[in-house]
């Protein structure tokens, strides 16, 4: 019991998802929403946790979620392979490219890190579209084996597990040893070198783990969206979490996920596609100033998580 | 040969361009420690604003525009100073959402169309290369602005003002240099460089409201390039990366010309060189 | 529990959707169309056909004595977006739907059209929403010629003038970059040969290293790949300054208003191919087309009209059809057996089980810039 009274987050993300699933169960086009929503959220955590623990901003999340589904989309698609075969490989491609990409850039300056990765997200999606025998270039790839279809509510169950397991695994990062390390190379990288911690290598073990989250989500995309372009995840999705994690809240684990909701339902409710940027704008630059930690820093007090 | 010749004469051309987004990119820099991510923004509303009215009244209402949106950034920055924010990437972020927010603002006002005027039909032909006039302005204008920068920086006392504030910022406060309000007058002349960029574009190939982003990093790729240190080795840069741009499309496809740009921001972050060697949370 | 709260939930829609088609109701038609986004300069005017269409439909008598009620829903030019349009018109009990109007919402939101058993209309040009090989062949059907078709016009017309070497600009985008591999392939056939292609990025700020390049290559002419107007305008701009001077043609994606206005004077003798000329110089039907606009406040904007009225009329005959209830499969199969039906454009719209690519060349016309306007070339 103890063991779960320490990892709270895990348990409000399943009690929160289980209400909105029930409310949104009602009506296919909510339950189609919510599970997008899931979806970001997972992305969104993953540049939580290397921005809001590792001090690494990444603008490429979205490029490894894309990593991520084109895996699973050619797997399965291309090479006749099972979609869940297909997850463990979905997971580790990202979490290698992002192990290598971390090594290299991790003793950089935080906007040098921030503007390789978003060099390193162009670049992925000038490869995806121009490998036309591979990724379907500019076309994509239609027609990806669903995951449990016709059955939407059991893949927003499916969806809301793999969220959680992500969860968890923060939270138990952030318990041990090597999340207070984290903390601490955050704070003041001098003092954790100091300390015996070997930054390089610890930084890039995160953001190899955040990597993977964000290629889980691109697998639960591919396998429910059933087509892929190089547009569908990509810089687009990478640029919408980093927003959904100031909103939410970079320092804490549910901001992210808190982030996703607030921006995925809005998102719903905006009049014009057009006025889309002019909000999301807008509504980055007001959280920056008025409310830096997020709005759940504003619920919660820094570190009491 | 010929060929080679005539697209590097187009690459220098057009990266007059690039050399005088980098310009405020670097000022920007050097200053205030992070990127305005909305400078290719506030050269589009220049553009779109300057199509609409037209002619010399719609390049002041242009220029107008871009300075009132660097204003609009310019206060943002002043207000996160004030509550106690100074990391560069918050301040870059910030910049990013104003950009994005500005790019809407133009496809919600001006819809998809292209921003583009007539300047000039006539063609001159200097050394066998056909160049039309509007290039060789942009060049001109690009220059000159470049030399009154470069005088103003290393040749007034307000450059001095700038350079101190930018090597020490606590020390310049110290000595009762107004930083603040000399990082807030790079952002808004950021608007104006931005705002000149933009006008000419719209007289020479036109543009419409999603060139904003890739502008700003053909800025900073060219601002980088031979270490964003002055405005000299910007102007340079974006030169560098123009003749790139234009030997890499006159010869290779469209996706390796596309790359090169990335390449080279790539290459130059890798080396380390930019912004020092400040981890996030570095003791000051 | 969850499992009981479903079933309960899918009794009911069940019998709602029965109750609903019992009674003697409207025909229900669904629309998912771009109608904000980059597309939204077609799909607005799809739109302003569809509702106009329909307007006169339902007022002069309707189909099969049933009027037709529309299902609208904006796709934000997003295939994510066009999938939930086309779930949710579908659980409004559409029989069929027009849209979407992208390729890549299309393909996207296909398997969903096979699962839901619903057929879409679509008026993309992308060649691979009707390929055989997609699972979900039967329920696509396209209501514009395709890309080929397009590209083959434009070749046969520069063949018939006499042009042997061709150049090719295209952007960097499916529709550039599929629309050069056809280029090749239908030009070997028409005994041309394509002895040089240039692409750009949406985004790029200087064409003219890019017309250097064609220009050195020497051809005949040269044509444009095309659909974002700042892109082409740009181009011809560089064409010219570099010395680049054949005959130029624009391929449909071109052939909007903003276009016209970015060429400017510049643009006289330049080449656009498009789909009937219902804002400049209509024919017949096309005038009655541009009658029913009007008296809605509308201006004719392009080609999007027609083929979202295309859309329209075939469907509109596919429902005459079928003897029995309609549905979503019924009239599918419906779609398959329709040929030379009513429509507002020139040209026979013509469907089979083999071929669900409805109209062709003579549905397109070259047309000349001329001071802002587009003429038709006899």
């Amino acid at each position: 019991m103890t063991y779960w009274r320490a990892r709270t987050n895990t348990l409000v993300l399943l009690a929160g998802a289980a209400l909105a699933g029930a409310v949104a169960a009602r009506d296919a086009a909510w339950l189609d929403i919510a599970i997008a929503i899931v979806i970001n959220a997972l992305v969104a955590l993953s540049v939580g946790l290397t921005f809001g623990q590792a001090g690494i901003l990444s603008a490429a999340q979205g490029s490894f979620a894309a990593i991520g589904a084109y895996t699973t989309a050619i797997l399965t698609l291309k090479l006749g392979w099972s979609p869940w075969l297909a997850l463990p490989a979905a997971i580790s491609l990202p979490a290698a490219l992002g192990y290598g990409l971390a090594r290299l850039v991790a003793r950089l300056a935080p906007l040098a890190v921030a503007l390789a990765t978003l060099t390193l997200s162009a670049m992925v999606e000038i490869v995806l579209r121009s490998w036309d025998d591979l990724t379907g270039g500019y076309v994509g790839l239609a027609g990806i084996p669903t995951v449990l279809s016709g059955h939407p509510i059991a893949f927003y169950a499916l969806a809301v597990g793999l969220l959680a397991i992500a969860v968890l695994v923060y939270e138990n990062l952030m318990l041990s040893r090597f999340g207070r390390a984290l903390t601490t190379i955050r704070a003041d990288r001098a003092r954790a070198m100091a300390d015996g911690v070997a930054v390089p290598g610890l930084l890039s073990a995160a953001f190899a783990l955040a990597a993977a989250m964000a290629g889980a989500g691109g697998w639960l995309y591919a396998h429910y969206f059933s087509y892929l372009s190089p547009g569908s995840l990509g810089t687009e999705l990478s640029i919408s979490v980093l927003l959904m994690m100031v909103v939410g809240g970079a320092r804490t684990i549910l901001g992210p996920v808190a982030g996703a909701v607030i921006l995925g339902v809005l998102a719903q409710l905006l009049p014009a596609q057009e006025v889309q940027g002019l909000f999301y704008g807008g509504a980055l630059i007001v959280i920056l100033l008025v409310a830096r930690n997020g709005l759940l820093g504003l619920v919660r007090r820094e570190g009491a998580l | 040969m010929a060929y080679l010749a005539e697209l590097a004469v187009r690459g220098v051309l057009l990266g007059a361009i690039y050399g005088l987004l980098a310009l405020p990119m670097s000022l920007t820099f050097v200053t205030v420690g992070s990127i305005d991510f909305a400078l290719g923004a506030y050269a589009v509303l220049a553009a779109a604003v300057g199509s609409t009215i037209g002619g010399v009244a719609g390049v002041a209402a242009g220029l107008g525009a871009a300075l009132a949106a660097a204003a609009a950034m310019a206060a943002i920055f002043a207000g996160l100073k004030r509550v106690g924010v100074d990391e560069p990437i918050t301040i870059s972020l910030a910049s990013f959402g104003l950009a994005v927010a500005i790019g809407s603002l133009i496809l919600w006002v001006w819809g998809t169309r292209a921003f583009v005027l007539h300047s000039f039909d006539d063609v001159w032909v200097l050394l066998g290369i056909r160049v039309g006039p509007q290039s060789l302005i942009n060049f001109a204008v690009s220059l000159l602005l470049l030399a009154v920068i470069h005088f103003l920086l290393y040749r007034t006392g307000l450059g001095r003002m700038m350079r101190a504030a930018a090597i020490n910022p606590a020390g310049a406060e110290l000595s009762g240099i107004p930083v603040t309000t000399l990082q807030t007058g790079t952002f808004v002349s950021g608007g104006l460089l931005g705002g000149i960029a933009g006008v000419l574009i719209l007289f020479s190939a036109g543009l419409d409201f999603t060139a904003g982003l890739s502008l700003t990093l053909s800025g900073f790729g060219a601002a980088i390039l031979f270490g964003a240190h002055g405005p000299l080795r910007a102007f340079l840069g974006g030169i560098l990366m123009g003749v790139v741009e234009a030997l890499s499309a006159g010869l290779a496809s469209g996706a390796v010309s596309a790359m090169v740009p990335l390449v080279v921001i790539m290459v130059v972050l890798a080396a380390g060189t930019v912004g020092g060697v400040r981890f996030s949370g570095d003791r000051p | 529990m969850v499992k009981i709260a479903t079933m309960v939930v899918a009794a009911s829609l069940l019998t709602a959707t029965m109750a609903h088609a019992q009674s003697p109701a409207a025909i229900k038609i669904g629309a998912v169309l771009s109608l904000s986004g980059p597309a939204a300069v077609f799909g607005l005017p799809e739109r302003d056909a569809i509702e106009a269409v329909v307007e006169e439909i339902n007022k002069t008598g309707g189909v099969n004595g049933r009027k037709i009620e529309l299902v609208l829903h904006d796709d934000k030019t997003d295939p994510s977006e066009a999938v939930r349009g086309v779930t949710q018109v579908t659980r409004d009990g559409v029989v069929a739907i027009v849209g979407p109007s992208t390729g890549s919402g299309v393909l996207a939101a296909g398997p969903v059209a096979e699962r839901l058993r619903v057929p879409l209309l679509a008026p993309a040009g992308t060649a691979s929403i009707t390929d055989k090989k997609n699972s979900f062949y039967p329920w696509v059907f396209r209501a514009a010629p395709s890309d080929q078709t397009d590209i083959r016009k434009i070749l046969a017309d520069m063949a018939k003038d006499g042009k042997r070497k061709v150049g090719v600009f295209y952007q960097e985008d499916a529709y550039g970059k599929v629309g050069l591999d056809y280029g090749q392939q239908i030009a070997k056939e028409l005994g041309l040969q394509i002895v040089a292609s240039v692409s750009a990025a949406y985004t790029a700020t200087d064409l003219t290293a890019q017309a250097t390049q064609l220009r050195e290559a020497k051809p005949d002419a040269v044509f444009m790949q095309v659909s974002i107007s700042a892109l082409g305008a740009s181009f011809n701009k560089a064409a010219r300054q570099v010395g680049l001077e054949v005959p130029l043609y624009a391929n449909a994606g071109l052939a909007q208003k903003s276009f016209l206005d970015a060429m400017g004077d510049s643009g006289n003798g330049v080449r656009v191919l498009s789909i009937g000329n219902l804002p400049y110089e209509p024919v017949e039907p096309e005038t009655r087309l541009v009658a029913l606009l009007k008296a809605r406040g509308k201006t004719p904007q392009g080609w999007g009209e027609l083929v979202g009225s295309n859309g329209l009329m075939a469907i509109v005959a596919a429902v005459k059809s079928v003897k029995g209830d309609l549905s979503g499969p019924a009239v599918r199969d419906a779609l398959e057996t329709i040929c030379g039906f009513p429509t507002y454009s020139r040209g026979k719209g013509c469907f089979s089980k083999e071929v669900h690519d409805g109209w062709g060349e003579d549905v397109l016309v070259i047309t000349e810039i001329d001071r802002g306007r587009l003429k038709t070339r006899p």
